[in-house]
């Protein structure tokens, strides 16, 4: 019910590189939810960082290059 | 016959205690009450108790509950109350979720807060006193989280007290403001009490 299809997450190695992004998103604007990683999708940070699906090309270029990311994808909705 | 409890002016857990004395020896109840905490706990109790209730909001603002308790819902739910229908009671006590680094035990708080909505079944009641309040109000990162579980039915209540320490009394955005009184008996009648 939470997730929903127009939300895309960024998947990060370290919950340090999570909190940093969250940073800097906030500073350049762009919405965005620290939310547990999704159960279907596994990780050892734990935590991940939803977004607008619209604004995954900003997001790109505000992290491009500074962070440990191991994707971003879509939040797909679970059964 | 009906009897009439007007509740008006009363907080909980008045109203409660109230309304579970005329139930006792009453079968048709209506309550008046004039806020909604008095009106959501009236209403759980009738609920707990296996009643039928009706109810109707006035345009001065107050809640009219017209409880029937059937034959079959004896004082049997209130003696022996199964295990599935005890309340889950969430107390949040802080803004940050375990000892250690607050750093850490914000992330923590907020992924817990999100998490809850998947609960099945969602508690019944969330309270939130000392730093934990700072999440019940404007620009807490768990606002909309905490929204969409009142919309679900979870009643959150939020420490007046605690508010008013902080500061923070006007900035309320999520649940409903209370006092020790209905928090004690909340956590008092919860079949489980779980605190982050």
């Amino acid at each position: 019910m939470t997730a929903s299809p127009e939300f895309q997450v960024i998947i990060f190695k370290s919950v340090h590189h999570a909190l940093r992004a969250e940073k800097i998103l906030k500073e350049i604007g762009i919405p965005h939810k620290l939310i547990p990683v999704p159960r279907h999708i596994s990780s050892d940070c734990g935590v991940c960082l939803r977004f607008p699906a619209g604004e995954r090309e900003h997001v790109e270029q505000a992290l491009a290059g500074k962070f440990d990311i191991d994707e971003i994808r879509p939040l797909e909705n679970q059964g | 016959m009906e009897t009439i409890i007007d509740c008006r002016g009363l907080t909980c857990p008045q109203p409660v205690i109230l309304t579970k004395n005329a139930l006792n020896d009453q079968d048709k109840v209506t309550v008046i009450v004039d806020n909604d905490p008095a009106m959501q706990n009236v209403r759980r109790l009738a609920t707990k108790m296996g009643c039928q209730l009706q109810m109707e909001k006035k345009e001065d603002g107050t809640y009219h509950i017209r409880i029937s308790r059937s034959a079959a819902a004896g004082k049997s739910a209130e003696t022996a109350p199964a295990a599935a229908d005890a309340p889950l009671i969430i107390a949040v006590s802080s803004d940050r979720m375990g000892r250690g680094s607050d750093e850490l035990g914000d992330v923590l708080i907020r992924s817990y807060i999100h998490t809850i909505l998947e609960l099945d079944p969602l508690p019944d009641t969330m309270i939130f006193y000392n730093t934990g309040v700072k999440l019940a109000v404007r620009d807490s990162a768990v606002l909309d989280d905490l929204k969409e579980l009142e919309a679900a039915g979870v009643s959150i209540i939020v420490c007046g007290t605690c508010l008013n320490y902080f500061g923070l009394t006007d900035s309320i955005a999520a649940g409903v403001v209370s006092n020790m009184y209905e928090i004690a008996s909340t956590m008092a009648s919860a079949g489980r009490l779980v605190t982050p």
